[in-house]
């Protein structure tokens, strides 16, 4: 039955590439209407129906457009391919999540049923609130041809933040949370959170975390560490579950304050600026929900050249990024044909390259054509990376959204300020003031 | 009427298509800040007005922000006042002084923010050089004048770059009315010091006292430089604003939303206040 599975998958493979062949050797056609079926409407045709439907249009991607490894990607190496292959004129737009989801409510109070964007890059809370609000078209991503290498025995690619997709978002990349550090700085970084409180103790001053995503991944991490462990947090959100493992958080970090930058009255808006006091000497450490970030950014000047990424033995976050359909797009038969593109094992291993993105692929090896398996197995590493069997042995799926949520929240309304008081969070946020009271979940 | 009153028809359609994104803007956040739009609006509901009124971070943030967009206004019309009435011969070094003054100008804020950082940080250019000079130990011992509460980094930046426009509106005024009056002065027998005092300094603070409002609006409402050199607490007003906005918490977000109404209120006093100094000015003109 495996075997019968894994030639199915080696099938779809070979559809895709032979699909892509076929559609380079025809030629472009320009100008065709993409039509306005819907991403759900389309899941149910043939692929080569939607294909047809995609072919000559525009896909307006709204993606993060911050790192300039990603654009190289997505402008000089999958553009140039959609357009050859599709006739596909790719219109990456700068937007990330919460400028995302508002846009799209915007359009919706509006009454555009036919919006801008084509395709979203999102995980965790955004795709956790546009489901939430209805944002989303769908399911259409097991309807790709390229689905089927996906690997979805890992509960990291097969989730998002513990949420089931349900084919209203189709897997991108694998990331991982690493900790960087300058190995003439510190030769022997602390390997667990523990030794991390240890190490800072022991130097004042040159320890500290932003507030933007990273560093709430970090904080995220740590409290899931202090609570028990990845396999307490996995499931619905448990209120009573955050308040005893936040309490903890809490403590960690008010024993630490007085031993952080600035004596943690000030911490960095983002991580730029925390890769900016680290590149600058400032700090010790930086942070990068990429465990391969680090060759890009060293290989761009942007890190000293000794740096190197590591994870903590006690277990390093690790999250999938998906792109999705909005409800109004305008063209979503070409953003499944985008998104199928970006499945294939070729556009994969493209993104994994240490020297280019660095990128973790969501397909099972086992699942490719052999060639493509070995393919994979002959990546070259690099020694600032943390190397492969090491990110497997320790990475852990994150937690429900609403976690990250409520710590954002009560890290900003009480750590920031420098409150000695707790905050005890864990309930309805519209009952919630600036001194939240312990209740029940949501 | 309304026409008539304002001048002419054409311009107060103008002046209406100019405000009205204002008005809509004003209608959505007044409705989202209530429940009624914007991501999970749940029905009317007070809560967000609530929370925010009684967020003691909002009013910190509020009152640093009106601080330091007022230190940093009075610093720039200061150092434009000086240029303005120190360097205004004809001479080659009061042209050089006056284009010194106005070297700012076209340096994008954001590029000027980031470039204080560089400068003022702790591992910045000055730290680095008193370190090198023995001043201090090592760079770390430079005081923190990025992200610092009292906000000298950002007083300092924003200073900087308004020099140049209170400069320039201070140098025109100067050159329009001033020469005249002082020189009616001298003829009555004043003193220098009686006609700079009399005559120069209230001239120009009438002239430049509409633009001094304009610069404190604009500082007290920018959101990159105080992104970046603004503390972490109390949080600049505009940083604030936006932090709620973006909230991973869609429940949060209406509160970004009463924040922009604050602000709004905040700006249109200060309206009133130029709408004020501005008729001052006419009233001397004519």
């Amino acid at each position: 039955m495996l075997a019968a599975a894994a030639c199915g998958h080696r099938a779809a493979a070979r559809d895709a590439t032979r699909d892509a062949t076929r559609d380079a050797t025809r030629g472009v056609t320009r100008g065709v209407t993409p039509g306005l079926a819907s991403a759900a409407a389309l899941a149910r045709m043939p692929w080569d129906s939607v294909v047809a439907r995609a072919r000559g249009s525009t896909v307006r991607w709204l993606l993060w457009r911050g790192d300039p490894a990603i654009n190289h990607y997505v402008d000089e190496w999958l553009a140039p391919r959609l357009a050859m292959r599709y006739g596909i004129t790719l219109d990456p737009v700068d937007a990330q999540g919460p400028a995302i989801l508002n846009a799209l409510v915007v359009e919706r109070e509006a009454g555009r049923t036919v919006g801008t964007a084509d395709l979203l890059w999102i995980n965790g809370e955004t795709f956790h609130n546009l489901r939430r609000e209805g944002l989303l078209a769908g399911p259409w991503a097991r309807s790709l041809p390229a689905a089927a290498l996906v690997d979805t025995a890992s509960p990291i690619v097969a989730r998002d933040f513990g949420e089931d997709p349900a084919g209203y978002e189709s897997p991108w990349g694998r990331v991982e949370l690493a900790l960087i550090y300058d190995s003439t700085r510190t030769p022997e970084p602390p390997r667990t959170y523990e030794a991390l409180a240890d190490w800072v103790h022991a130097h004042p001053g040159r320890f500290t975390y932003d507030q933007g995503f990273t560093g709430l991944a970090f904080l995220t991490g740590l409290m899931i560490h202090l609570g028990g462990g990845a396999s307490r947090f996995t499931g619905p959100f448990d209120s009573a579950r955050y308040v005893a493992a936040s309490a903890r958080l809490w403590d960690w970090l008010a024993r630490a304050r007085p031993d952080l930058w600035r004596h943690g009255a000030a911490y960095p808006q983002g991580v730029a600026q925390l890769e900016h006091l680290f590149a600058n000497r400032e700090v010790d450490f930086a942070m990068s929900y990429n465990e391969n970030e680090v060759v890009s950014k060293v290989r761009d000047g942007a890190l000293p050249a000794t740096s190197r990424a590591y994870v903590l033995r006690d277990g390093a976050l690790a999250n999938a990024h998906f792109v999705a359909i909005p409800f109004n797009a305008p063209n979503a038969a070409g953003a499944m044909v985008v998104a199928n593109v970006l499945l294939s094992p070729e556009a994969q291993l493209e993104k994994a390259r240490p020297d280019g993105w660095g990128d973790g692929s969501v397909l099972a090896v086992d699942r490719l054509p052999p060639e493509w398996a070995r393919r994979f197995a002959r990546l070259p590493a690099d020694a600032r990376q943390v190397p492969r069997d090491t990110l497997a042995r320790y990475a852990e799926p994150e937690a429900s959204p609403r976690y990250s949520e409520l710590l954002q929240s009560d890290w900003r309304t009480h750590v920031r300020t420098g409150t000695t008081e707790h905050p005890s969070a864990g309930g309805d946020p519209e009952s919630r003031t600036t001194r939240p009271a312990l209740r029940s979940g949501p | 009427m309304t026409a008539r009153a304002s001048g002419s028809a054409p311009g107060a359609a103008l002046a209406g298509l100019v405000a009205a994104p204002v008005v809509v803007g004003l209608g959505y956040s007044a409705a989202a800040a209530i429940g009624l739009a914007g991501p999970a609006a749940r029905g009317l509901s007070l809560v967000h007005i609530d929370r925010v009124m009684r967020d003691a971070t909002v009013w910190r943030g509020l009152a640093w922000t009106i601080y330091a967009a007022a230190l940093a206004t009075a610093l720039a019309t200061a150092a434009a006042v000086a240029v303005a009435i120190g360097f205004r011969g004809t001479g080659i070094g009061d042209r050089l002084a006056r284009i010194a003054a106005l070297v700012p100008f076209p340096i994008p804020y954001v590029v000027a923010a980031a470039g204080a950082v560089l400068v003022l940080g702790q591992s910045g250019l000055l730290a680095r050089l008193a370190a090198a000079a023995g001043v201090i130990h090592d760079p770390s011992g430079f005081p923190p004048l990025v992200l610092d509460r009292p906000g000298l980094g950002f007083i300092l930046t924003f200073a900087w770059k308004e020099v140049p426009f209170l400069t320039f509106v201070a140098v025109s005024v100067l050159a329009t009315r001033g020469q005249q009056l002082e020189e009616t002065a001298r003829t009555l027998g004043a003193s220098p010091a009686a006609t700079l005092r009399r005559v120069t300094v209230p001239l120009l603070w009438r002239g430049l006292a509409p633009a001094v409002v304009l610069v404190f609006i604009f500082i007290a409402g920018t959101y990159e430089g105080a992104a970046l050199l603004g503390p972490t607490d109390p949080l600049p007003f505009a940083v604030a604003t936006y932090e709620r906005y973006q909230a991973l918490d869609l429940t949060l977000r209406g509160d970004g939303f009463v924040l922009t109404l604050l602000g709004l209120i905040l700006g249109l006093a200060a309206v009133a206040v130029f709408e004020w100094t501005r008729a001052r000015a006419e009233r001397l003109r004519s």
